[in-house]
């Protein structure tokens, strides 16, 4: 055979695990990166230097490379960043008389041969001409399938001062998404991808993950005094002439961020499956999995914990950990175990509000305030919600790999979602005050979801929503709607098809429908609108009771069957009926009670009629028709009539309307209630003056 | 006032012995919050109507909150309008109803304590505003002088690179919350000092209010703070006590509401309490550091019988 027939055959073997039926015990590594790195911390410059090494996962030859050099996000004011953002995240604005960094290539070789003179920026998503962030390089000779090539890259980066994820405040850095990494060339089928090519984007306000796996071995050298937390382990460590070197390594994964800060202090831990395992919980998830208890803990293993806290947020650490051993136990139970042996979390000084609440890989950052240390203020979970929500993306858009820039639901909606689970679960919510008020996460969400005018497709890229639409859906709406699912499937069916859907894409990079398809088997078609209207359209919905009565039946009057006339019987005054007589005279009553949905998402939803003597009679409705009648003859008035009384439908855009009363309403008044307390409030805000003068 | 008691003594006793000048001022408070009352009513209604009648009679409901917020946003702005007009009415009835307070403690004559003590704070109400626009005036210079000022000096001498949470933002934070104390206390005695000044008739106006205020502190100063801290404390624990007591309530049955309300206000009463007894206090210290010549009442109500009894005897 030629040499061509069997570099054919080995691509065929190669590519058998490209479409996997079955989950996939390891991840495809594709890159390999060899790094060293150097620090300059007076001129806030980083060097470095890595050896990329590439493996063409397809069946057909590669000519070119494209690689992300997304620190040029921070170029100037110009790049596809500046202009979707404003030069303002989450907040923060950007500093442009000292933020701006940028990374430039200094040489890039592949065996000798310099590839940088034919290098090129190209701008995939929005055609921008002055954004730098992905960098297309033509290799000479194409790269044959299966075949791995390496290149040597240098380059010198201007670190931004921070205000979008990474950067410098201070003494402190957060280096994410800071060297020049490839993109991904998707094989065939690949994302249900029909033929191979590059998934490259460019560095959005919203979105910058999606990469291939592989393994990493990167060298720090820092100033002496720093401290260093880093993805991985650390291997090796080395001091000379002021400066250290330290070298970490991790495999199987497909992004690597470090943080560096003389004043960090870090705390250990340990997370220790054999006592860190709820029981209830595992109890729980085996009962709703159906799964044994042995089985679900087969995959737990020890993850050594490290947090690297500022000083004045270091009695905070305890929370941090808490949240993220609920996290490990919560995810290897209703997803799949952790897999690596050690995760770092780095707390973000409070001026550096920019790099708080970031995911990367084996690392991540967390955030929280020194007041939120104290009391009252420690009742509000942010803290924690930060850890689990960031610590989470490691499943979201780390191991099941979702691609965030096209479907950035499937990273933040799914882990949103998850967040809202684990924070409603074990802290009751994200806030819980004083006197015993609370706030349900996934209460927050919904609302979010409810009140969100610019409804867009949940489908739709990162940097392609509506203005100001893209928090909402791919965060909140997208939380919303997955309960949705889960609400309409009930907690077993959901939960086994979620954690199958799980761990059939760990290490793998599944798509929008790959998620949909994993509940189609158990939705039985019940929820195709839902799919369609929300992750394909903006559809909404909102059921109501719209109309209640309840009048006595009128007696039979007129011809009956035989012809004969028949009368009412004529009310007797001032007699007692007789007891036989008072039973054939017990009243009955016509009652109607009109429910209708409008909006376009149609779901199955329970309707509860009350009647004033106690009973209750409770029917299903598929919700298809815009409206439904319900009438019925019984010997009590209708008192009440509720849509959805589970509350289920957690799309409603108005639960305000699910209910209604047929007549005057009986018993005690909820509204006097909240209005006696809300009256209580303003007088105690109005009395709290007499003490200021 | 017996002239034996101590300023806090006097306070104390007088704080339990009028209890219906507490009762005027407490009612005060009931007539200020009738705006926000009147626009809870439309905003509340839909609770009874909808779906969350029975989870929200039980207790608190994240999502009826959340949603009741996220639905009717219109409405809950109107009831917040209606908040703020109770708290400038809150503010006038104020300078209206103590003013008069203490012109009744200064009489010694409780009754008729609602008609005595409109008409004695009618009487002194334009200076008394007068003096409550001076005491704003103040606030504001000088919190901005003393807590914001070197709050924002020491972020300057911090300089734009330290640390957040740093010794010196430590200091400014626990800088800005004794000055604003001191503040708090400083200019409310000078408030409330220069209000019995007009109230005794030693001064014609605000002005004049302030000055003798000034000369009655001066010297005395950290036995008014005292007595200004030792009132603060009180006041706030009467309100934590009563606001948790309420919470605690939860009443689900129309009779729990009903008791629920009166709790409340049997609270806000005894709070009320206190700010007589606090206005007590310092007519007290203001006697003790100038004696007050005689007060000609205003609106000298003839003496209910059982007054007269008490003078005679």
């Amino acid at each position: 055979m030629s040499s061509r027939v069997l570099a054919a055959a080995a691509v065929l073997g190669l590519f058998l695990p490209v479409l996997p039926a079955q989950a996939l015990p390891a991840p495809r590594k594709i890159v390999d990166y060899d790094i060293r790195a150097t620090l300059d911390d007076s001129r806030r410059e980083l060097k470095g230097h890595e050896t990329l090494r590439w493996t063409n996962p397809s069946d057909v030859p590669v000519a070119e490379l494209k690689l992300h050099l997304y620190w040029n996000a921070f170029r100037n004011n110009r790049s596809t960043f500046f202009r979707e953002s404003g030069g303002r995240l989450r907040g923060d604005q950007a500093d442009e008389a000292e933020g701006f960094g940028s990374i430039d290539l200094t040489s890039m070789t592949r065996d000798g041969a310099d590839l940088l003179p034919a290098a090129r920026f190209e701008s995939p998503d929005d055609g921008n001409r002055d954004d730098r962030t992905v960098l297309s390089v033509p290799l000479g000779s194409p790269v044959a399938p299966g075949e791995t090539i390496a290149l040597e890259i240098a380059w010198t980066s201007r670190i931004p001062r921070v205000f979008a994820r990474a950067g410098y405040v201070r003494d402190f850095y957060m280096f994410g998404q800071w060297y020049p990494k490839v993109a991904v060339f998707e094989p065939r089928g690949r994302r249900r991808r029909a033929e191979p090519g590059w998934n490259a984007h460019q560095y959005h306000a919203n979105s910058e993950f999606y990469a291939d796996w592989g393994d990493y071995r990167v060298a720090l050298t820092v100033p002496e005094r720093y401290v260093v937390a880093s993805a991985g382990a650390l291997v090796k460590e080395s001091r000379e002439g002021g400066r250290k070197t330290l070298v970490f390594e991790q495999a199987s994964v497909h992004d690597f961020a470090w943080s560096a800060d003389p004043r960090f202090v870090v705390r250990e831990d340990l997370f220790d499956p054999e006592k860190d395992l709820p029981a209830g919980e595992l109890a729980r998830a085996a009962k709703l999995l159906g799964r044994s208890e042995a089985d679900l803990r087969a995959g737990f293993r020890p993850v050594k914990l490290r947090y690297y806290m500022q000083p004045d947020h270091a009695g905070q650490w305890t929370r941090y950990a808490d949240a993220q051993k609920w996290a490990l136990a919560w995810f290897g139970l209703y997803a799949f175990p952790y897999p690596y042996a050690q995760s770092s979390c780095v707390d973000p000084p409070e001026d550096g509000t920019g790099a708080m609440g970031m995911e990367y890989q084996t690392i991540f950052t967390g955030g929280t305030m020194r007041a939120l240390g104290n009391w009252p203020l420690n009742g509000i979970r942010e803290p924690e919600m930060i850890v689990i929500h960031e610590f989470g993306h490691g499943w979201w858009y780390g191991l099941v790999a979702s691609n965030e820039f096209e479907e950035s639901w499937m990273d933040e909606g799914i882990n949103s979602f998850t967040e809202y689970e684990m924070m409603d679960r074990r802290y009751g919510g994200i806030a819980r005050f004083p006197l015993g008020a609370r706030i349900g996460s996934f209460d927050l969400g919904r609302i979010q979801t409810i009140r969100a005018r610019e409804v867009d497709r949940l489908a739709t890229p990162s940097w392609g929503f509506a203005p100001d639409a893209y928090g909402r859906n791919s965060y909140a709406r997208a939380a919303t709607a997955i309960d949705q699912i889960r609400r309409t499937l009930g907690e077993e069916a959901f939960w086994r098809a979620f954690r199958a859907w799980a761990e059939r894409w760990r290490f793998d990079h599944p798509t929008t429908e790959d998620f949909l398809d994993a509940f189609r088997p158990a939705a039985e078609g019940k929820l195709e609108t839902l799919f369609r209207e929300t992750w394909y359209g903006n559809g909404t919905t909102d059921y109501a009771v719209t109309r209640v009565s309840s009048t006595e039946a009128r007696p039979f009057e007129g011809y009956d069957d035989e012809g004969n006339r028949v009368t009412a019987p004529k009310k007797a005054s001032g007699r007692k009926p007789p007891p036989g007589e008072k039973a054939r005279a017990a009243k009955r009553y016509e009652s109607v009670a009109l429910v209708s949905r409008t909006g376009t998402i149609p779901l199955p939803v329970t309707i509860v009629l009350s009647f004033e003597n106690g009973s209750t009679w409770r029917t299903t409705w598929d919700g298809k028709a815009p409206w439904l009648r319900l009438r019925t003859t019984y010997g009590s008035r209708l008192a009440r009539a509720e849509v959805d009384p589970d509350r289920r439908i957690v799309l409603d855009a108005n639960p305000w309307n699910n209910a209604r009363y047929a007549g005057e309403k009986q018993g005690p008044s909820a509204a006097a209630k909240v209005r006696a307390y809300a009256l209580h409030g303003v007088q105690i805000l109005l009395s709290s003056l007499w003490l200021l003068r | 006032m017996p002239p034996r008691l101590s300023p806090l003594t006097t306070g104390l006793s007088a704080a339990i012995t009028h209890r219906r000048l507490a009762g005027v001022l407490w009612l005060g408070l009931v007539f200020s919050a009738l705006p926000a009352w009147v626009a809870f009513g439309p905003l509340f209604a839909p609770i009874d109507q909808g779906p969350f009648r029975e989870s929200l009679l039980r207790g608190w409901d994240s999502w009826a909150f959340l949603s009741f917020l996220g639905v009717f946003p219109r409405e809950t702005g109107i009831a917040f309008a209606a908040v703020g007009t109770s708290l400038v009415l809150s503010v006038l009835l104020d300078l209206l109803l103590t003013t008069g307070a203490v012109r009744v403690l200064l009489s010694g004559l409780p009754r008729p304590a609602l008609r005595r003590t409109v008409a004695e704070g009618a009487a002194l109400f334009r200076p008394v505003v007068w003096a409550f626009a001076r005491y704003t005036v103040s606030l504001a210079f000088w919190i901005g002088l003393l807590v914001a000022g070197p709050v924002f000096l020491l972020g300057k001498i911090a300089g734009k690179d330290a640390a957040p949470n740093g010794a010196l933002a430590t200091f400014g934070l626990v800088w800005a919350v004794v000055a604003s104390l001191a503040v708090a206390a400083n200019v409310n005695l000078r408030f409330s000092l220069a209000r019995i000044a007009l109230a005794t008739g030693q001064a014609a106006n605000a002005r004049g209010a302030y000055r003798a205020a000034k000369k009655v502190l001066r010297e005395a100063r950290p036995h008014a703070a005292g007595l200004w801290l030792f009132w603060l404390v009180l006041g706030l624990a009467i309100q934590a006590a009563f606001t948790a007591l309420g919470v605690a309530m939860n009443p689900a049955t129309s009779a729990g509401i009903a008791a629920l309300v009166v709790v409340r206000q049997l609270g806000f009463w005894i709070f009320a309490m206190t700010r007589i007894g606090y206005q007590a206090s310092l007519l007290r210290f203001a006697e003790l550091k100038r004696p007050l010549p005689p007060l000609p009442l205003a609106h000298p109500f003839p003496p209910a019988p059982e007054e007269e009894a008490s003078t005679a005897a």
